[in-house]
């Protein structure tokens, strides 16, 4: 299985790639181009960089990339590679894939970035890999208006956030699984294991 | 709810980890790569490099180190200590780390922090600052704690987040080293004065200072090297008494 990562240039992939590469017949690649990053089995956003920059690079292959989802290529957005699929953000200019209907605002919380562990309430995101405590870092979420395709939940102070969307073969996470030790390395292989059949 | 943290911080210099007593005299204490899954595994939060090389040749070996460790190392890595400017710091991430920590540089020029947390976002920026009592505040000192500058911690603390930092690593030099426990009242004076996480550093000598540390002084995180690394207590006991104590802190 080709499972491939959409480099938009910001920040570290390898730990994340080799989460993805634990898993059983996987062939991690990494990708600059979007419209190239489609050729591929699965699709992963990964988690670090600012919208504003992420959205340029994603650009030329925006509308391509959307309806290859749409279409049904499984996608997991992780952090920043969740906040894209949804419309836009206040954290800069450019547009998301809109693939999830909502805006990226920031943390209406004291104390912002939200670093750390922290747990997910109603977990639904994967049926064989449930969710404890996990690791967040970001300033920004994604407020999503369809509330069915929220999955999970996490409180950081008063505010409540999607820690997980759902549509189909598509999900995104606000955390990050790479960095959530074995319990994070193993939904990663889950959501290979899910979206495979 | 958002648990506390336990850091490990390893001390490389020329690719092998070292322990310092108070800035002074070196130790062998292993492999950074092996060391650091060791304490993912035992349930560290966090791994910390902080890298302590003299000469630009022992520090060509950081990226390659930080490589190799994110390619197998599951939870969030720091790196600081070799790092001066924005391009440092793409290169550190680059090379596998989440965050960069800035010291010294940060002190010669204010500027760096901002660049940072616009180039890549305020969470994977951190302000270290190595602090000296001094009569009735805590004078900021850079370059290893060698150099004294003429700022106050305090209020050096408020700048870095005012720039841009999105945590601070708080040493105590009068502490570090010595086993006596952190610096509780530096530590919960900046820990009040931010809104961003504090990691306490600097004192570690048992489970009930890194306890100390998060109740009383406040900070989000507690960071712990030489006594893990000399087997005094273990990560796992660490954690044990931090829950026993109604801390919310992540248990395997």
């Amino acid at each position: 299985m080709r499972v491939t990562l959409f480099d938009y240039g910001a920040g570290n992939l390898h730990s994340l790639a080799k989460a993805l590469a634990t898993a059983p017949g996987v062939e991690v690649r990494v990708q600059e181009d979007p419209s190239r990053a489609l050729d591929t089995d699965v699709l992963v956003l990964p988690g670090v960089g600012a919208f504003g920059a992420a959205a340029a690079r994603l650009e030329p292959g925006r509308d391509k990339m959307r309806q290859a989802l749409e279409d049904g290529l499984p996608c997991l957005g992780i952090c920043l590679g969740m906040q894209l699929m949804f419309d836009t953000s206040d954290e800069g200019g450019g547009w998301g894939l809109g693939f999830f209907r909502g805006q990226v605002t920031k943390l209406r919380s004291r104390r912002v970035p939200h670093i750390g562990w922290n747990s997910v309430e109603e977990d639904t995101a994967l049926k064989s890999a449930k969710l404890g405590s996990v690791y967040y870092a970001h300033s920004f979420v994604c407020r999503a208006e369809e509330p069915g395709v929220v999955v999970g939940w996490t409180t950081h102070e008063e505010d409540r956030f999607p820690a997980a969307v759902r549509r189909g073969k598509v999900l995104g996470v606000q955390f990050h699984p790479e960095k959530s030790s074995a319990a994070g390395v193993r939904f990663v292989q889950a959501f290979l294991e899910e979206v495979r059949t | 709810m958002l648990t506390r943290r336990l850091i490990v911080c390893l001390d490389v210099k020329g690719g092998r980890v070292v322990k310092g007593v108070q800035f002074e005299g070196l130790r062998d204490v292993g492999d950074p790569v092996e060391l650091a899954m060791r304490y993912e595994e035992a349930g560290a939060d966090e791994v910390t490099f902080l890298d302590i090389s003299a000469s630009n040749e022992e520090r060509g070996t950081l990226w390659d180190l930080v490589h190799r460790t994110a390619e197998r190392l599951f939870i969030p890595l720091t790196v600081g200590g070799g790092v001066r400017t924005v391009d440092d710091v793409g290169r550190a991430l680059r090379a596998g780390a989440d965050k960069v920590s800035l010291n010294s540089a940060a002190v010669a020029r204010p500027e760096v922090l901002t660049e940072c947390a616009e180039r890549f976002g305020a969470q994977c920026v951190v302000a270290s600052i190595d602090a000296k009592r001094d009569g009735d505040r805590w004078r900021v000192y850079t370059h290893g704690g060698k150099k004294a500058t003429d700022l106050d911690a305090v209020t050096w603390a408020r700048e870095c987040v005012k720039r841009g930092a999105g945590e601070i690593l708080l040493t105590s030099i009068d502490r570090d080293g010595a086993r006596s426990g952190y610096d509780l009242e530096l530590t919960r004076t900046i820990a009040e004065q931010v809104d961003v996480p504090v990691i306490a550093s600097g004192g570690a000598g048992n489970a009930e200072h890194v306890r100390a540390a998060l109740q009383e002084g406040k900070a989000e995180a507690a960071l712990v090297a030489g006594i893990l690394h000399d087997g005094v207590t273990t990560v796992g006991a660490i954690k044990a008494l931090l829950q026993k104590s109604g801390l919310g802190i992540r248990s395997l």
